[in-house]
């Protein structure tokens, strides 16, 4: 979702995502040219720190990003004309407040060398430690030296070594070329500052378990002692999260807000064809839109079906819409914006056409039911039937308390004649209410692994037996034929259960020595796949 | 094109200037210093050929390590060869095998010697032994330099054992300097070390405000020579000290080191001022101060809330009102029940559903303005693990009246408890 954004907002020339990947694997140019370097084994040069691709003014990357003037004016300022020291930086905002690409671009405009380096593709400190490293001795994994890395460092001291005395190479490098193009021209040198940028700088703090990392990443500046260094990080959550007992001293804030209202605007206007069309869309959408969130790339991902829906209407989508128009379409599009507030995002299993054709079907089939209704009993995924009884057991087997197992599944359908014969006292009714209330702090319970097999014996066989549920025995389970099968066949479809993330298994309890198992699945989810079985499942919940 | 350049020129003075603590510290020479005091210590034990431990203590930034190594500089002008000088920081050679590592390697590299990155911690440790005796045999003083000197006091403190244990023979000939921000830092010894160890402390203290004038004057002011045009540079320090005079800057000025009045904190303001500088006018002014101040001295958490949504507002109220009414713990589930009983009783037109609200509160969670209890429940989901506010009700109620379109109800929610 925040690449289809990042891919639209971007300059025409690179698509971030790759300057990122290029850029934290080998700080090479554009993607072309790193397609060449790839092929050809040139080595590299202190070009490759550069950040590629045309040069673009200053004035573009600020119509790039649309009211984010203030901050890339600031990031200039704080880095300064060529040659002069700068301060740690610390830049902070929410996501996709375009924090990395600004400062890229940034870089790409000054013409000024680099070394980028994510904290989240580069997960560990050795790993971070060596990315760097490699970016500064200008070293390229490739087959001919098998893919290693330059240096190997796991402590933060052999680190600190390498990188001072890779850094003064460089350094050194950079002053002796710029010396050499003094002598040529009076402008446009790549200058002799080396900076080192740490991305999602946040999770740092979370391998950090023995909080060595993050003091020796903040202290860096001063541990170096070297001017022509400049640090930038970045990080989506704000400086007063990184305190700790050791402290540091702080480095020099940068705060990208969230976008407004109005900036969300021109950023979504910026690509599309029909500008007129869309401002009047946007005019009726975004609003209520904006009140659940403001963040462009999940706005940017619910509006576009709207935008869909919202052209429905008309024949030509390159029409300029008057007034009457407008009005028309709104009415047309008012009940598909409430619709939407109710959803996050959607993943369909199947293809889109497919669904659309699919929904034009049910639509003509029977026409008196709404969609919306029509979405509520439908699963979008596909299990095969044992599957479903499996997680449909597993879900009662989590609500309810297995004292009542008995009484639940041994007289058949028990529950629903286990009627309250009195009217509830108070303190009946208090004791309902705290336990209501343990419900919802301690979530669905634990159970072992017996008791799921044994519950989901219990409602095959309730399923298995004729009803006046008409072609129950259709759903061929294949369980008669033997209880080893069963149990193995079941075991399968638990762990891909598992694996999916409907139930989850637990570490083996310390007593019982046992795995629990959890299952996840909210009360609708499991309501809809009883009914695609046309199980009863209300009957067998207990309610308290 | 000369304009430019000497304007440029003056912006990448100022800034090497706040970025070299060695320029910082330098004006102190008057005998009662630290660098004084220092340099008589470190250099009485080098002539007199005698062993000496020294804390260096002081909050970050107050430029304990810059006088250090401007002593060290200057003692390497006056005694050239006999002085060799081993570095080591807490944070990066706190534990023992690493840390007498990186002694040996250091003594290798000033002696000369070959390195074996295969010698074991006793080998290692021998060899320094064996290297210090040398040393006081050929009169030369060995100086350690043990930064972050609080985390060497960690664990089984080794190190500092055998380094103070070896000065204790009469051969040897060496200075241990540790710098450290923990004031408290020699009680951290163990008994062994501390009675091997010579209890002189050096007490860095921030400077007072007439010294910060001082500073900023000394940091700001081009010097008169031939690299200037002459009178730009009359005009600039001219500007400068109209600014430093002004009653409005010195307001400024003293709530910015309320705070905290160390000089690197103090720098931090400088650098920001003066790269806000204008480089059409090349002159500092009053509001390139002022600029710098603001952006200096944020409140994180307040323009968290002034990104959020309404809904994630809705959410946040919910739960400062569930932490009103004392319930002990919380989860997503009781703030939904509250949120829905917000709505039963006001009839808010911001009712969304459950997956949304889920979304909103997964970013509250992102954005660190509200976190989870405790680590423990991974094997739960979001909806029931118990979570907790990062800000207090008063920055929430000062949040939603900066908040620009913030819905009438919620502040009525905020007023009615709170």
């Amino acid at each position: 979702m925040q690449v289809n954004y990042m891919d639209k907002d971007e300059s025409p020339q690179i698509p971030r995502r790759m300057t990122r990947s290029s850029a934290s694997s080998s700080a090479s140019t554009s993607n072309n040219v790193l397609a060449a370097k790839v092929n050809s084994f040139e080595p590299l040069t202190i070009d490759d720190l550069l950040v590629g691709g045309n040069a673009t003014s200053l004035n573009d990357i600020i119509s790039n990003f649309p009211g984010r003037s203030n901050q890339i004016l600031e990031i200039v300022r704080l880095l300064g004309p060529l040659n002069s020291p700068m301060l740690p930086l610390f830049v902070y905002g929410g996501s996709s407040t375009g924090k990395t690409s600004i400062i890229l671009q940034l870089f790409r405009h000054l013409n000024r060398p680099l070394v980028y380096s994510s904290c989240r593709t580069c997960y560990n400190q050795r790993i971070l430690f060596e990315s760097i490293l490699n970016q500064l001795l200008l070293h390229r994994k490739d087959a001919s030296n098998g893919y290693s890395n330059a240096k190997r460092c796991d402590r933060p001291s052999d680190f600190v070594n390498f990188l001072r005395e890779a850094l003064t190479n460089v350094v050194n490098n950079l002053k002796e070329k710029s010396r050499k193009f003094s002598n040529k021209m009076t402008h446009g040198g790549i200058g002799n500052m080396i900076y080192l940028v740490f991305d999602n700088f946040q999770l740092v703090r979370e391998w950090d378990k023995s909080s060595t990392v993050l003091p020796l990443l903040f202290n860096l500046y001063d541990l170096l002692k070297m001017p022509e260094v400049g640090l930038i990080f970045i990080s989506s959550t704000s400086p007063d999260t990184f305190y700790s007992n050791m402290g540091y001293v702080e480095p020099i804030p940068v705060y990208f807000t969230d976008y407004t209202e109005c900036d969300i605007r021109q950023i979504l206007l910026k690509n599309q064809v029909n500008q007129k069309l869309y401002s009047s869309f946007l005019d009726v959408a975004l609003l209520p839109l904006c009140r659940i969130t403001r963040q462009i790339g999940e706005l940017s991902t619910s509006l576009k079906p709207l935008y869909e829906k919202y052209c429905e209407p008309l024949t030509d989508k390159g029409a300029v819409p008057n007034e009457d128009m407008k009005r028309r379409l709104f009415s047309h599009f008012k009940p598909h914006v409430a619709s939407s507030l109710s959803e996050t995002f959607k993943v369909s299993s199947l293809p889109s056409a497919e669904v659309e054709t699919c929904k034009e079907k049910k639509w003509k089939g029977n026409p008196k039911r709404l969609q919306q209704s029509e979405e509520m009993g439908d699963l979008d995924f596909h299990m095969s039937t044992s599957a479903k009884y499996l997680l449909i057991s597993a879900f009662l087997a989590s609500r309810n308390p297995a004292t009542l197992d008995a009484s639940l599944f041994d007289s058949k359908g028990g529950s629903d004649n286990r009627k309250r014969k009195r009217k509830p006292s108070m303190k009946v009714m208090e004791q309902k209410e705290s336990l209501e209330e343990e419900l919802l702090m301690k979530g669905p319970g634990t159970f072992p692994l017996e008791r799921l097999l044994a519950v989901f014996q219990c409602i095959v066989s309730v399923a298995d037996e004729p009803s006046d549920e008409e072609e129950q025995n259709d759903d061929g389970l294949g369980i008669h034929g033997g209880n080893g099968g069963l149990v193995s066949d079941v075991l399968l479809q638990l762990s891909s259960l598992c694996n999916a993330n409907l139930i989850l298994k637990g570490r083996s309890c310390p007593i019982e020595g046992s795995t629990r198992y959890r299952a996840t699945i909210s009360e609708d989810l499991a309501l809809k796949v009883a009914r695609s079985l046309k199980f009863p499942l209300s009957k067998y919940l207990y309610r308290r | 094109m000369e304009g430019e350049n000497h304007k440029t020129k003056a912006v990448n003075l100022l800034r090497s200037r706040i970025c070299d603590p060695k320029f910082i510290f330098n004006d102190s020479h008057s005998p009662d210093t630290n660098y004084s005091k220092l340099k008589f210590m470190i250099s009485t034990s080098v002539t007199e050929a005698c062993n000496n431990s020294i804390l260096l203590l002081g909050p970050r930034g107050s430029g304990k390590n810059a006088v250090l190594e401007l002593v060290i500089q200057d003692l390497f002008q006056q005694y050239p060869d006999s002085i060799s000088v081993i570095r080591l920081n807490g944070l990066l050679h706190c534990d023992d095998i690493a840390a007498f590592k990186e002694i040996a390697r250091q003594l290798c590299m000033e002696h000369q010697l070959l390195f074996s990155k295969a010698a074991s911690f006793d080998d290692n440790s021998q060899f320094m032994v064996a290297m210090l005796k040398e040393c006081g045999l050929a009169h030369k003083t060995v100086i350690f330099v043990l930064d972050e000197f609080d985390l060497f006091a960690q664990g089984k403190q080794r190190l500092l054992y055998s380094l103070l244990d070896a000065m204790q023979s009469i051969t040897s000939q060496a200075v241990v300097v540790g710098i450290s921000c923990r004031l408290d830092s020699d009680q951290l010894l163990e008994k062994r070390v501390r009675s091997r160890f010579s209890h002189r402390k050096l007490l860095f203290k921030p400077p007072s405000m007439e010294d910060s004038q001082r500073l900023l004057m000394n940091v700001l002011t081009l010097p008169i020579d031939s690299s200037f045009p002459h009178d730009y540079v009359l005009q600039f320090n001219g500007k400068v000290q109209n600014i430093i005079q002004d009653g409005r800057f010195k307001e400024t000025l003293s709530k910015y080191l309320n705070v905290d009045s160390t000089v690197k904190h103090l720098l931090r303001f400088l650098f920001c001022a003066v790269s806000h500088m204008d480089l059409q006018t090349g002159f500092l002014s009053q509001e390139n101060f002022e600029i710098a101040f603001s952006s200096i001295q944020r409140q994180p958490k307040l323009e968290c809330i002034k990104n959020c949504s309404i809904l994630e507002l809705y959410i946040l109220v919910c739960m400062k009102r569930l932490e009103v009414k004392e319930q002990s713990s919380y989860n997503f589930n009781s703030v939904m029940k509250e949120y829905k009983s917000i709505h039963d009783s006001f009839q808010t037109s911001d009712y969304y559903a459950r997956n949304v609200c889920l979304r909103a509160f997964e970013h509250l969670l992102y954005r660190e303005l509200i976190c989870f209890t405790d680590n423990r429940g991974h094997s739960l989901s979001v909806e029931f693990r118990p979570v907790k506010l990062l800000i207090s009700s008063a920055e929430l109620h000062q949040g939603l009246g900066a908040f620009h379109s913030c819905p009438a109800i919620l502040q009525k929610l905020m007023d009615r408890e709170g």
